[in-house]
């Protein structure tokens, strides 16, 4: 694997602005909460994307994938946490709850993408419903009830160390992920994989003539967007709140919160979703201080509007203006 | 490569009746035929966008009539579209890359090698000064010459171009011909040209003619056995050499 | 004992079944026509529910007269956001189209809450019940079951016998060809998007008569599940397909509910929700145009 390295330059700005909301966070303690926040939202806005984005296609059932993160971790958590690994555990909670996502997708997706976009979205409606009530129905892992494993957190940790964790390590966690995902959108939408899955979110059948095999790219994007999101509702959900809660996690609300990330960024730019969440996160942020419950009533007919009138977002538009001058390798 | 009895049906209407053809490596070949002869259903039977009913497509000697598009093109098979379909939002570059990326024999093509492979046939037909820009923002002529290059740089044995020169100027046409000629030549593929009337430029360029009518070869002969043919003056009317 | 109860919830599901593919007749007609999938389908229901309890328990008047309300409701509604939004999204690609009807929904759900709050809400009309020997069923779901059915006919016939529903039918067609023989495309996808509205949030009302507890603004988004799947189970694009297989899904489903009860450590009401999930996975798998809908 060749890197050139020009390639990646556009990682630049997303890093810069990480950096940036990083440092603020750890220098001034009080706004650690909001820079939280808004590392969150960008990074399940840049997991989003790495599907809708290059493929064109919208999972409505996403928050599934978190949901199931976040299980994994529990589970991890709550099977482990007498074994003595200490950070192992961790790292255990973290690979289950990737690979139970992964799995899902690859079940719902090798299915579902192989229909057409209407189609597979109404594939997708009901996989995160579907998959809460048979978790809730089947009485696994807490049934309706969920589980609450704060408790074996602080066993397997101690009380300090188990809070560290909830609270800074979880948030950082977070950070990296979004880093990481960051990296992956630009590696996909360089290499052959971007490619591929331009031509197939613009024309399926000719890209089919061409010899791309649409439904492998597809499911590539869909496993990763997927992984990505168990990772963060394992670092984000479970670390961080320390239970897991069915019609809290499975909630199509935050489905919509990407969607909105996403598109209000700029779908299929790298930056898009950075833009995006930060936007949001910071929109939600203020609302809930000035009027709170109300951020999706505001943020509903933005989406009406911005479908209707600028589809490819604030990304979509920036790129345009910066072509021809030196700032089209920075801003993708 | 070879078509046996091939026959396609929709519903109750056959497209195409039991049509066997053969094409040789490197033959310059003409299908001719009126809108609703059957043309473009053969040659979506051969790119594999529709199964046929009966018959098989071998192609160097390997049964493919069961492969699916995305399969055949690396076999050596390209295809432009009457009606061009660019992937709008890449530039001309991309557009012919992504065409030498997966379309190609040896499979394992690389993004940066794909993009030379692309410029050297964006050079080849003329189109360099565009090579940047998105496709969708070119003139149908220019959209057509993409087709072309990104047909080509998939390395194809087999091209079948579908009305690729239908609306151009007869100058234009006489210069695709030629460059037709030329890279058929010398990349030794089979080309396919495919027009609703026999124009100069079928003429200048077919060795061979096929005549479709309503699903059925009616004639299948040397570009000058098939011209003078009564059955071919017959359904079209006309002096076949009048354009 | 079992077959009785079985053959009882079977009678049960049949008749919200109907009900069920009155429900989903708007969302094929839409699609049909249009090839605009509604995924705010179920939020249009949950308004015709809170016409309903608004109407029952504000104003104290029956159900009956909330059906024409909601239909008219709905009808304004559907021309309000055909005019505005949907008008300009037809020709954009479909994810367009799906994203701006979610948001639709998302918007009506905020509304509902923010002004009539979040609780779950219910009201009692009891008109008293009939007895068979297999099950009880209360009067109100029996004219409901009448209701959807009455109303399905009178489509088929305003669709096969008035002029205007065969102009509709032959843009679902061809809508080249129907611009060419003098048909109003514009008018009839307007006419469409309206209708297929107001039959939403009409059936709504029904489904109150139904279920007339646990109303809230969030209960739209498993009925949006339950149409789709039968939906797709009638073919996308067949309103009577769509009704039919209501019938079938109403039967599975209740169906399913006592047959999970009998299994030991499962909760039966979950599951059968899971299992319609899965009913549509398979379907779309195996035939997407649905089990009664014509070949596209």
């Amino acid at each position: 694997m060749r890197l050139k390295i020009e390639k990646y330059y556009p990682l630049i700005p997303v890093y810069a602005a990480y950096l940036v909301m990083f440092l603020i966070g750890r220098t001034m303690p009080s706004m650690w909460q909001m820079v939280a926040l808004l590392a969150f939202y960008c990074a399940i806005g840049q997991a989003f994307n790495i599907f809708l984005g290059m493929t064109g296609y919208v999972d409505f059932g996403y928050v599934a994938f978190m949901a199931l993160g976040t299980y994994g971790m529990a589970l991890g958590i709550t099977a482990f946490y007498q074994t003595g690994l200490g950070i192992g555990i961790i790292f255990i909670g973290l690979l289950l709850g990737v690979v139970m996502a992964t799995l899902l997708s690859l079940a719902v997706g090798s299915v579902a993408l192989r229909l057409r976009g209407a189609y597979f979205a109404i594939a997708t409606i009901g996989v995160n419903e579907g998959f809460r009530y048979f978790v809730e129905g089947a009485k696994i892992w807490g049934g309706s009830e969920g589980m609450i494993f704060s408790r074996e957190l602080k066993e397997a940790f101690g009380a300090e160390m188990a809070s560290q964790l909830s609270t800074l390590w979880a948030d950082v966690a977070v950070f990296i992920i979004a880093v990481v995902a960051a990296f992956v959108t630009i590696y996909y939408m360089r290499g052959k994989i971007g490619y591929a899955l331009t031509a197939l979110r613009e024309d399926e059948d000719a890209a089919k003539v061409m010899g791309i095999n649409v439904t492998k790219y597809k499911i590539i994007a869909f496993i990763t967007s997927a992984a990505f999101a168990g990772l963060i509702g394992a670092m984000a959900w479970a670390l961080k709140l320390t239970y897991v809660f069915p019609p809290d996690v499975f909630k199509i609300h935050y489905t919509i919160e990407c969607i909105i990330v996403v598109l209000l960024g700029g779908a299929g730019t790298l930056l898009g979703p950075v833009v995006g969440g930060l936007i949001y996160a910071f929109s939600k942020y203020w609302l809930a201080v000035v009027a709170p419950g109300f951020q999706l009533l505001i943020f509903a007919p933005i989406i009406i509007a911005i479908i209707m009138a600028f589809p490819e977002g604030i990304m979509g538009l920036v790129k345009r203006r910066a072509k021809g001058t030196g700032w089209e390798k920075y801003i993708i | 490569m070879e078509l046996e009895n091939i026959t396609k049906r929709f519903g109750g209407l056959v497209a195409v009746n039991d049509v066997s053809l053969q094409i040789e490596a490197g033959e310059l070949i003409g299908i001719v035929g009126p809108n609703g002869s059957g043309k473009t259903t053969l040659y979506n039977v051969i790119s594999g966008v529709y199964s046929p009913e009966e018959g098989r497509v071998i192609f160097q000697g390997k049964d493919i009539t069961n492969l699916p598009p995305y399969r055949r093109a690396p076999l050596g098979i390209g295809r432009t579209f009457q009606i061009p379909r660019p992937f709008k939002s890449a530039s001309v570059r991309e557009n012919v890359a992504i065409g030498a990326m997966f379309g190609t024999l040896s499979g394992k093509v690389s993004v940066d090698e794909s993009l030379e492979i692309a410029d050297h046939y964006i050079e080849l037909i003329g189109l360099q000064t565009k090579k940047d820009t998105p496709s969708g923002t070119l003139t149908p002529t220019e959209k057509k010459l993409m087709e072309i290059a990104r047909a080509l740089a998939m390395k194809p044995k087999l091209l079948l171009m579908d009305e690729a020169m239908a609306g151009m100027h007869p100058s234009d046409i006489d210069n695709m011909v030629k460059f037709i000629k030329k890279v058929g030549v010398e990349e030794n593929i089979a080309i396919v040209s495919m027009v609703e009337h026999i124009m100069r430029a079928m003429v200048g360029f077919a060795q061979r003619i096929i005549v479709m009518h309503r699903g059925a070869k009616l004639v299948d002969a040397p570009t000058a056995e098939a011209l003078s043919d009564p059955k071919v003056i017959d359904v079209y009317l006309g002096r076949p050499s009048g354009d | 004992m079992i077959w009785q109860l079985l053959a009882g919830n079977l009678t049960n599901g049949l008749v919200l079944g109907a009900v069920y593919g009155l429900a989903t007749m708007g969302l094929s007609l839409i699609f049909g026509v249009l090839r605009v999938v509604n995924v705010g389908h179920g939020q249009f229901i949950m308004v015709g529910a809170f016409v309903t309890l608004i109407m029952f328990t504000a104003l104290g008047l029956s159900p009956v007269v909330a059906i024409p309300a909601a239909l008219l409701l709905g009808i304004a509604l559907g021309f309000a956001f055909f005019y505005t939004i949907i008008r300009r999204l037809i020709k954009a690609p479909e994810l367009a189209s799906l994203l701006a009807t979610f948001a639709i929904g998302i918007l009506l759900e905020e509304i509902v809450k923010h002004i009539f709050g979040a609780e779950f809400r219910g009201y009692n009309w009891d008109l008293g019940k009939i007895v068979l020997p297999i099950t009880v069923i209360p009067m109100t779901k029996v004219y409901a079951f009448i209701g959807s059915i009455v109303i399905a006919a009178l489509l088929y016939l305003w669709f096969n016998r008035t002029k205007m529903g065969t102009a509709i039918r032959t843009v679902v067609e061809d809508s080249e060809g129907a611009r060419v023989c003098g048909v109003n495309v514009g008018w009839s996808y307007a006419l469409s998007f309206a209708i297929g509205i107001g039959l939403t949030v009409m059936s709504g009302v029904f489904l109150t008569m139904f279920i007339p507890v646990g109303i809230n603004p969030y209960m739209g988004g498993l009925y949006t599940l339950k149409a789709f799947v039968i939906a797709v189970l009638g073919g996308l694009t067949s309103p009577y397909g769509a009704f039919f297989a209501g019938l079938i899904f109403g039967l599975i489903e209740n169906g399913s509910y006592t047959l999970f009860a009998l299994i030991p450590g499962v909760e039966p009401f979950a599951l059968t929700r899971f299992l319609t999930f899965l009913i549509l996975l398979i379907i779309l798998l195996i035939r997407p145009t649905g089990l009664l809908g014509a070949k596209k």
